[in-house]
């Protein structure tokens, strides 16, 4: 018997107890190490096998692993090893029998990557996880059962880490925790190993300060840290972690958004960019990553080098200021001083900056009420536009690009500009839109009734306008559109250049530019290339025009024809005529593909300098080539030049008019219908190029069709305000719930932490108040009418002293007798007195406008029985006697009822009817607004009497309906207020805001408790209308101490009204001493 | 007191002569030349015939369209057939009214002088003596008592009071009032009344057509026909902000001034910018936007 089956025998009673498979797995390990090992040996290592099988209840299950592992451990061990390895299991079991067997069934696979002398510390860093619960057991189980896999990926050390982690993840969750467990393996598989340990440290970090951003972090890490560049990573890791450390919770996303934002960016910037972060993060880790966030960005207008420039002002906020919220501000472009400088060093040109400058030119130029529109409003308009890159214009409004970057200077890029709004506005100032059917040219006589005689016969036309009846004429829609395009632009670039001197260089060079990026010629088919060829010329680069040599007086037969339009009186009807003649040229060109060893050339200089003229049908014998013909392509249009559409704008215009009900001009008789409308879509060339689906057409002809009649209905003008709508418009309007026409206005905001702006940060919507009832206001005139008589004889004292005598005058109007005769007396008696005889009357005017801005927040909602100080009433009155209390709450429940209490609001709605009262008396201009809002987007300013509005029944009505609403941001209420002040004549302005003294926004501060941030905007708001010669006044009424303006408010007026009910009284007369100061 | 009083008549003061300046009385004034004028409409017509008619003329246009040069113009020409008053030249008696302006400004006072007072003529009384056109310049602007002086004066009567005298003057037959008006600018609140107004036939006047302003410009400011014709341009487009931004368009005479600098030697943007732009508004934005029309215009 073998000392293996002797062991067996030995044990077979002691390993019976534990199911069938144990004496079986504890054989089979015998067997193979009794060559190995003593038979003393052999028996230590059985004991303790046989020990750990009767630890516990399940404990045989950690035995049978121990047995089947035995081999292959010890194998890899000396025996003390193996034996220190069995104690651990031990040791493990008396926690749990489960955690042993995974370690012990681990092991064989483990011991590929450490060394036996490591096996204790690895079962160490597991047995940490272990805590006893039946969750702990299954994770730290599956540390042991995932180590294998672990090991693979990561050192031993960084699995130690990654244990704290999850340690750490479970006081959270222990699902989190295990799913950590689970994916580790994966994730750090797919990192390299050097940023095994800043991946690691990062992951302490967030899960230190919200553990749910772990699960995130170990999700998307990886995949966000991909982007990056290599080398890179670990740098930024650390940032992140060092970053985090400091920030908190905001940790995690500022990191997603910097990697995001890294990979964006080329991947050779990343170094100088991480080390320019880190040197901020020394300072402000935020702002090192607010940096690396808006990198992109910023490298959409500026280069590398400009956003080095860029960075380094706002480091100097940081490092040199010491101002960190400042820098933060910068970098999250928050701040004007970062927008200005970015503006300042980009070659970028943004509409956004140069619009209103460039409206004010258009509107010069063309002397009419044009707008200026980003391009990619057009399309969302729905009335036949589809591209959204092209510049043009639909007769009231010029669009243009959102930037233009395409040259390495602002200031040519600017100049662009003006080129694409100088050729848009020459449409409208050179007649591209005044076509009329049949009218004659000024180098052309008219053909078109001629030809629309041939074409249709004696058919009625069915076209609404002129445009459109010329294009009528000829089959080829595209082919006459394309044609009509290219010589009436080539009309409007010759009149630019001819009137507008100063920018014939700019527009040149521009067309050198389009002519450098036309398509190749070559291999174009025929007739588009023909096309092409006369748009190049157009261009003023006719010598990049190829042209097969055999056909060449086709050209110079086009070329002389597109000559005519350049003719300094050239019209829109020469353009037809011109454009009618080139389509019977191009007509007779087949559209085919040339086989490519035909000979294509540039024509040569007598053909550069053709003389104008219309074609005499000389090339009509020309042999045209044979072959399959492709369908007519139109070949793009040049940038400045944009799409061109007359046809529409001429619809548009008749539209608008018939909607003004401006009957006269060509056409106009006949309104147009529907179907006419439908009929033009369908031929839109557009349309059926860009093979819409059936159901695309008729979706987009019930939005074209929609789109025309909003446009119709709105009458021609100034750039339209945003129109907004508040709900409660339904299907049938009634008179009140019309939709309320909201019109917007940005303002900055003034952050004290950075002391900066924040451009453009609130959006203001004025809108008019809606109505209430009249009674509200006779009522408290009635209720009132002892005050109401009082202020009004008050204010009546305050009415110009039209004609005061002056006497004692050098020179005046008239000698003062009295005076005159004192002089002489004086004189006689030789007191040589002066001769102050005259006298004169003078006039003072008054001239003092006021605007009034009342908090409808809603905290103005309280009552203001509330804020009275009841507690001694209380006290005093019923503690002895809670039946005493519960009559006089009942008493006093009943009056409520009765009559509501009062709310702060009521008050201002009072004061407003008296102060009203007192302002018709003296004649001042006032107007008297309301605010409320949530958030910054949407701050709601709500006219209830506009400065130039006259007072009426109107205006009566809509201060009864003056209502609490939401928040308070009482800064972007101001500008506005002084915005609409400011655009009021007069010598004296006043504006009083009356509130609660409570500023509160939805992130009017850094949270809701916050009360300096809004109460310093406010202040700058204020001394904003004192820059702007505006008088600011505050009154609030509020007593409860929550008067945060008051203690700042040193240089300006400010009251707080003691006894909130006596604000109808006091309003009145504060109002007196401001404006006679 | 009157009786103390000597009269004066402007006969007896003898128009003073300095060292580098004349001083003249008012109704020594005179138009030696003819002036330039260049009539844009049927407005010398009109005005011949309401002069024959003794009716008050009332110009209305906004500033620096050509006003004063006209009301020059006529006066010459409305006494050329008049053989002394040719050779001597047309008095044309200007009053600039002001907020102030008082009646006594325009019809006469009294001044001590020694002993005695002494009354001096005003502007329009001395031009209702010699029969001289009288320009009340910008009439708004005067107090409304003081252009009720005017009312008699104005309709059939033709009678000038002169209070303070007890006297009645009856206006000399070349006698003419002619009332300048800017509607332009001012408030509702300064506006004529209506019994004022309806005592003048009214002539408007405008800026005048691109053509027509170049053929001024040139004359005037002497410059080539080319910068002549970009300033009428230039005119015609920033006119076309009036109410966008700007509160009056820009007048025939900053375009004059503007061909005087560039026939001097200024480049022209150079020019437009300190006559047109500058002179027209204080908001930068406008600014911007006419100087961009500025530089579409003229090369250099
Ligand atoms: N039709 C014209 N013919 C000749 N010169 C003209 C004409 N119109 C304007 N001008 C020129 O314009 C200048 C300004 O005109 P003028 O001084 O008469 O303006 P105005 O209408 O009186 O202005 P204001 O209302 O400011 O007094 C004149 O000096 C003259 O050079
Ligand atoms: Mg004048």
């Amino acid at each position: 018997m073998t000392a293996a089956e002797q062991l067996r025998e030995r044990y077979a009673a002691e390993l019976r107890g534990f199911g069938s498979s144990l004496p079986e797995d504890f054989g089979a390990a015998a067997a193979e190490l009794a060559p190995r090992f003593s038979a003393q040996q052999l028996e230590l290592w059985a004991q303790a096998g046989v020990a750990l099988a009767n630890y516990s209840l399940r404990s045989w299950e950690a035995s049978a692993e121990y047995f089947r592992a035995s081999p292959q451990v010890a194998s890899a061990m000396r025996f003390e090893q193996l034996m220190a390895w069995a104690r651990i299991a031990t040791e493990l079991a008396e926690r749990s029998s489960v955690v042993s067997a995974a370690f012990l069934k681990a092991t064989p696979e483990v011991l590929e990557h450490l060394p036996p002398w490591q096996l204790e510390p690895w079962a160490r860093q597991g047995e940490r996880l272990c805590r006893g619960n039946w969750k702990s057991i299954a994770l730290c189980a599956l540390y042991f059962s995932s180590s294998p896999r672990l090991l693979a990926a990561m050192s031993l050390q960084r699995l130690g880490e990654l244990v704290a982690v999850v340690d750490a993840l479970t006081e959270r969750s222990y699902e989190l925790a295990t799913t950590c467990v689970e994916h580790a393996p994966q994730i750090f598989g797919a990192l390299a190993p050097r940023d095994h340990e800043p991946f690691l440290r990062f992951a302490q970090a967030v899960t230190r300060v919200s553990w749910a951003d772990t699960r995130l972090y170990l999700e998307r890490g990886p995949a966000l840290l991909e982007r990056v560049e290599p080398e890179m990573r670990s740098r930024f890791l650390e940032l992140a972690a060092r970053v985090t450390a400091d920030v908190g919770r905001q940790g995690f996303p500022l990191f997603a958004g910097a990697a995001a934002a890294l990979g964006e960016i080329e991947l050779s910037q990343h170094d100088a960019m991480l080390a320019f972060a880190g040197r901020l993060a020394i300072a402000s880790p935020i702002a090192a990553m607010e940096y690396l966030k808006s990198a992109p960005f910023v490298r959409t207008r500026l280069t590398a080098e400009q956003m080095q420039q860029w960075a380094e002002s706002g480091a100097s906020v940081l490092l040199e200021d010491g101002n960190a919220e400042g820098a933060e501000a910068f970098f999250r472009l928050e701040s004007t001083r970062a927008e200005q400088l970015m503006t300042a060093l980009t070659a970028r040109v943004e509409l956004a900056h140069v619009g209103s400058t460039l409206r004010l030119y258009a509107k010069a130029l063309t002397g009419e009420q044009v707008s200026v529109r980003s391009t990619e409003e057009l399309v969302e308009r729905g009335i036949g536009w589809v591209t959204e890159s092209s510049a043009t214009t639909e007769g009231t409004a010029i669009y243009l690009p959102p930037f233009i970057s395409t040259f390495e200077h602002q200031d040519a890029n600017f100049q662009a500009y003006k080129v694409f709004a100088t050729h848009q506005a020459g449409r409208m100032e050179f007649g591209s839109f005044r076509y009329r059917f049949g009218d004659d040219g000024t180098q052309t006589p008219s053909t078109v009734h001629e030809r629309e005689r041939r074409v249709r016969g004696d058919a009625p036309t069915r076209a609404t306008t002129a445009m459109e009846r010329y294009f009528d004429l000829f089959p080829d829609r595209a082919l006459i559109a394309a044609l009509f395009t290219v010589i009436e632009d080539t009309r409007v670039d010759a009149y630019v250049g001819r009137e507008y001197g100063g920018i014939r260089s700019v527009l040149r060079r521009l067309q050198a530019h389009e002519a450098q990026h036309r398509p190749a010629l070559q291999g174009m088919a025929l007739r588009a290339a023909f096309v092409e060829n006369l748009l190049r010329a157009s261009l003023q680069a006719a010598d990049t025009m190829q042209w097969p040599h055999a056909l060449e007086p086709v050209l110079r037969d086009g070329l002389s024809a597109l000559r005519m339009v350049e003719l300094a009186e050239a019209t829109v009807q020469d353009s037809a005529e011109v454009a009618a003649a080139l389509y019977d040229i191009a007509q007779r060109i087949p559209n085919v593909e040339l086989e490519p060893d035909e000979q294509w050339e540039t024509p040569d200089g007598d053909l550069l300098e053709v003389a104008a003229s219309m074609p005499g049908g000389g090339a009509g014998d020309v042999p045209m080539p044979q072959g399959e013909e492709a369908e007519f392509e139109t070949p793009p249009q040049p940038e400045f030049r944009g799409d061109f559409k007359p046809e529409l704008v001429q619809l548009l215009m008749q539209l608008r008019q018939q909607r003004e009900g401006d009957g006269e001009g060509e056409g106009a008789g006949s309104p147009i219908t529907q179907q006419q409308l439908q009929e033009l879509l369908e031929k839109s060339v557009e349309l059926s190029l860009s093979g819409m689906e059936e159901g695309d057409i008729a979706s987009s002809l019930a939005m074209f069709l929609s789109g025309l009649e909003k446009e119709g209905g709105t009458p021609q003008g100034e750039p339209r305000p945003e129109h907004g709508q508040q709900q409660g418009s339904g299907e049938e309007p009634v008179q009140q719930d019309l939709p309320v026409a909201i019109e917007w206005f940005h303002y900055d905001e003034w952050d004290f932490r950075a002391a900066d702006y924040r451009p453009r940060w609130c959006r203001v919507g004025e809108r008019v108040a809606p109505e209430g009832s009249l009674d509200f206001y006779q009522e408290t005139l009635q209720r009132h009418h002892g005050l109401v008589a009082e202020t009004r004889r008050q204010f009546e004292l305050l009415r110009p002293e039209t004609f005061r005598k002056i006497k004692r005058l050098e020179d005046g109007e008239d000698l003062d007798l009295d005076h005159a005769i004192e002089f002489l007396v004086d004189k006689r008696a030789g007191v040589g007195p002066q001769a102050r005889i005259y006298w004169r009357r003078n006039k003072i005017e008054r001239d003092v406008a006021v605007a009034f801005l009342l908090d409808m927040s809603a905290s103005t909602d309280e009552e203001i029985e509330k804020q009275r100080p009841r507690r001694n009433e209380r006290e005093d009155g019923f503690d002895d006697d809670p039946r005493k209390y519960f009559q006089w709450l009942a008493q006093r429940r009943a009056k409520q009822a009765q009559e509501p209490p009062k709310r702060i609001i009521d008050l201002e709605k009072e004061s407003a009817v008296l102060i009203v009262e007192a302002l018709e008396a003296i004649g001042d201009a006032y107007g008297i607004y309301g605010f409320s809002g949530y958030g910054r987007e949407n701050v709601e300013f709500y006219t209830i009497k506009n400065l130039d509005e006259h007072f009426s029944d109107r205006v009566r009505k809509r201060i009864a309906k003056i209502d609490p609403v939401r928040s308070t941001r009482m800064g972007p209420a101001i500008r506005h207020t002084v915005h609409k002040l400011e655009g009021f004549e007069a010598k004296v302005k006043i504006l009083i805001l009356v509130s609660d003294g409570r500023p509160q926004d939805h992130g009017y501060g850094r949270d809701r408790t916050e009360k300096e941030y809004a109460v310093h905007d406010t202040k700058q708001a204020l001394l904003e209308a004192k820059r702007a010669g505006i008088t600011p006044f505050l009154i609030t009424v509020d007593k409860e101490g929550h008067d945060y303006l008051g203690e700042m408010c040193d240089d300006i007026g400010y009251e707080v009204v003691a006894d909130i009910e006596s604000l109808p009284r006091r309003l009145p007369s504060l109002y007196r001493t401001l404006a006679t100061q | 007191m009157a009786s103390t009083t000597r009269r004066t008549t402007a006969s007896e003061q003898a128009p003073g002569k300095g060292a580098g300046f004349r001083s003249l009385q008012v109704e020594e004034f005179r138009i030696k030349s003819e002036p330039y004028y260049l009539p844009i409409a049927d407005e010398v017509e009109l005005f011949q015939t309401a002069y024959a008619q003794h009716m008050p003329v009332l110009l209305k246009g906004p500033t620096g369209c050509g006003k004063t040069r006209f009301l020059e113009y006529m006066s010459w020409r409305l006494h050329q057939h008049v053989p002394t008053r040719a050779e001597e030249g047309v008095p044309l008696i200007t009053v600039a009214c002001h907020e102030d302006l008082t009646a006594s400004d325009l019809v006469g006072r009294y001044l001590l002088e020694r002993e005695e007072t002494r009354w001096i003529d005003g502007p329009l009384t001395r031009a209702v003596k010699v029969g001289a056109i009288c320009y009340l310049d910008e009439i708004v602007e005067a107090r409304k008592d003081t252009t009720v002086l005017i009312h008699p004066l104005t309709d059939y009567r033709r009678l000038l009071p002169v209070e303070k005298r007890g006297e009645l003057l009856e206006a000399a037959d070349g006698f003419l009032l002619v009332v300048s008006y800017n509607p332009g600018y001012q408030s509702a609140l300064k506006d004529l009344k209506h019994s004022t107004r309806q005592r003048f036939v009214a002539i408007e006047f405008d800026y005048p057509p691109r053509e027509l302003e170049a053929e001024i410009v040139q004359r005037e400011a002497d410059c080539s026909a080319e910068v002549a014709r970009q300033l009428a341009k230039l005119g015609e487009k920033v006119r076309n902000l009036k109410e966008h931004g700007l509160a009056e368009g820009v007048s025939t005479r900053l375009l004059i001034y503007a061909g005087k600098l560039i026939a001097n030697g200024i480049q022209s943007r150079r020019a437009c910018q300190t006559a047109v732009v500058w002179a027209l508004t204080d908001d930068a934005e406008v600014q911007r936007s006419i100087e961009e029309v500025v530089t579409s215009i003229f090369e250099d």
